[in-house]
């Protein structure tokens, strides 16, 4: 899975990515750079209400989401596209993304 | 981009301004981004490219104004709810904390073929791609006698917010009791759908409590409300009876000054004693003089994956002055959207990446139908890669059930989240 590579290069950090830039012209290693660019342009579709990087502005008045893990987060999601949770607006917006994107932002925004 | 400065960034990254990136090696630092207009679009291109190229790029911001008012919640400055003040975001957030280059200049012309804009101090800059989110423009030219009325301060537009909202604001601190509002709506599209009907809530309800002998009148070329109809029809029968009146089918063609006269093109005239009469509208002026408002003239057309103009290589358009996809509306929380989108796209072009298939679009606009109470529309847009367009899930997004404090609460916490998302 992506996701567990990109977690591990995230947890080595910075060291990891400046080696990376050496590597750009591998095709795998380019092909995963879209990516995770893609990924992060999806989840920041979030932004816009929830804060850069689910980081929201503290006492907003915005519910915030960076406290939960990605599985709640993931768990919540379904829940309003499945109409299980009610809402003022996310059960209407969780409608608009398939299971695999809202897997994706869950896992990019969930708390690490 | 030397080793020191990378690492640098990039310990600025680490305090948790962009956590999910570090997994993102890309590095293009010798790349020369230029960023037009620093609105809801251009603010957001800018800082989304600094983020999706590991703070590489180097990005160029160029915005005539020292701070960012925003549209979005103006209308409560009109209705007496807000300052200027609390809807207005500084710019310097985005050199101190994303690197970006804030000039503050206006872009006189662009030349696609070398590269470059010019700015209005004379100095010419280089480009590997340009951002062009240049907004609005009036369409003054469309009513008679309109531009005189302006320059005269009996008509005002107030529809970018800033100098003319505390303007319209004054206007109708100073009118008599009993006297009438009117603000006309353009024909679709024009910037923010469902402004005008929440402007007439505004007015209204302080007329309501400060002049309640006084009349609202919309007068709209549309041949029904475009936006939340039914929301706002409730909220003008149930809030501001008889105060409100709603007349469609009112394209406005001349404005008498002298007597405060709005003329159309088949109904009587009326008499007003606020003017906020709203033409037609297009694309930004640099967008038109550059011959990038290839449809009808008026708007941009763009290749909707990338967001890259159709008429020039390398110049993407975001935001109110493009061409529309069905079911988009020109809101800020769009062209925050557009902006993402056309940002992911710029770095992999330029980090020669292949661009992301399947964008996603969101839009969530809230109105304030009083000082406190809001309805909303929502919606989702995904690329559909056939037919080349954004288009709205089936089954998704929608509007308010009726109107709630709590949305008002959480239109206030959009509005904090996204100008902190765009500027901060």
């Amino acid at each position: 899975m992506f996701f567990q590579s990109a977690r591990t290069l995230s947890k080595l950090g910075l060291g990891i990515s400046a080696v990376g830039l050496l590597s750009l012209s591998t095709p795998a290693f380019s092909q995963s750079t879209a990516n995770s660019i893609n990924q992060m342009a999806l989840a920041a579709t979030c932004a816009n209400c929830h804060g850069t990087n689910g980081v929201g502005v503290p006492n907003a008045g915005m519910p915030q989401i960076n406290h939960l893990s990605s599985e709640a987060m993931l768990t919540q999601l379904k829940a309003f596209k499945s109409g299980a949770r009610t809402g003022t607006i996310m059960h209407q917006l969780s409608k608009g993304y398939t299971d695999e994107q809202l897997q994706t932002i869950s896992n990019i925004l969930g708390k690490k | 981009m030397n080793r020191r400065h990378f690492l640098g960034v990039s310990s600025g990254a680490s305090l948790g301004l962009l956590a999910g990136c570090a997994s993102n090696p890309i590095n293009i630092s010798k790349a020369n981004v230029v960023v037009v207009g620093g609105g809801y679009g251009g603010a957001t291109a800018a800082k989304y490219i600094r983020l999706f190229s590991n703070n590489s790029a180097q990005v160029t911001l160029i915005e005539p104004n020292t701070e960012f008012i925003s549209c979005p919640m103006s209308n409560l400055v009109v209705g007496g709810h807000t300052s200027i003040s609390n809807i207005s975001t500084p710019y310097d957030n985005l050199s101190k904390r994303h690197g970006i280059k804030v000039v503050k200049d206006m872009v006189t012309s662009i030349d696609a073929k070398q590269k470059t804009v010019r700015l209005a101090s004379g100095a010419t800059i280089k480009y590997d791609k340009l951002v062009l989110s240049p907004g609005i423009d009036m369409m003054m030219d469309r009513v008679e006698g309109l531009q005189k009325a302006n320059q005269e301060g009996v008509t005002v537009q107030a529809w970018k917010a800033g100098p003319e909202t505390v303007l319209l604001r004054k206007q109708l601190e100073s009118m008599k009791d009993g006297g009438v509002y009117a603000i006309s709506v353009p024909t679709a599209p024009y910037r923010c759908p469902p402004g005008p009907y929440e402007r007439a809530c505004q007015v209204a309800s302080y007329f309501k409590q400060f002049k309640p002998k006084s009349k609202v009148l919309i007068l709209d070329a549309n041949d029904d409300v475009t936006s939340k109809g039914g929301l706002f029809k409730k909220a003008w029968a149930s809030m501001y009876p008889g105060m409100i009146e709603y007349r469609s089918k009112h394209n406005v063609v001349a404005i008498d000054s002298k007597k405060k006269v709005i003329k159309f093109d088949v109904q009587d005239d009326v008499r007003a004693d606020v003017l906020n009469i709203l033409p037609m509208m297009r694309a930004g002026n640099i967008a038109v003089q550059s011959g990038l408002a290839n449809s009808n003239a008026r708007w941009v057309n763009v290749n909707y994956i990338n967001f890259e103009s159709t008429a020039a290589k390398d110049i993407h358009v975001l935001g109110d002055s493009i061409q529309v996809a069905p079911l988009m509306p020109k809101s800020g929380h769009m062209a925050n959207s557009h902006a993402k989108v056309a940002a992911a796209a710029v770095v992999a072009e330029l980090g020669g990446l292949e661009i992301n298939q399947t964008p996603v679009l969101t839009n969530t606009c809230y109105s304030f139908i009083s000082a406190d109470e809001v309805v909303h529309v929502a919606s989702v847009h995904q690329y559909d890669a056939k037919d080349k367009t954004f288009k709205t899930v089936p089954g998704s997004g929608g509007l308010s059930a009726e109107a709630s404090k709590l949305e008002g609460v959480y239109a206030w916490g959009w509005a904090r989240n996204i100008w902190a998302d765009s500027l901060g």
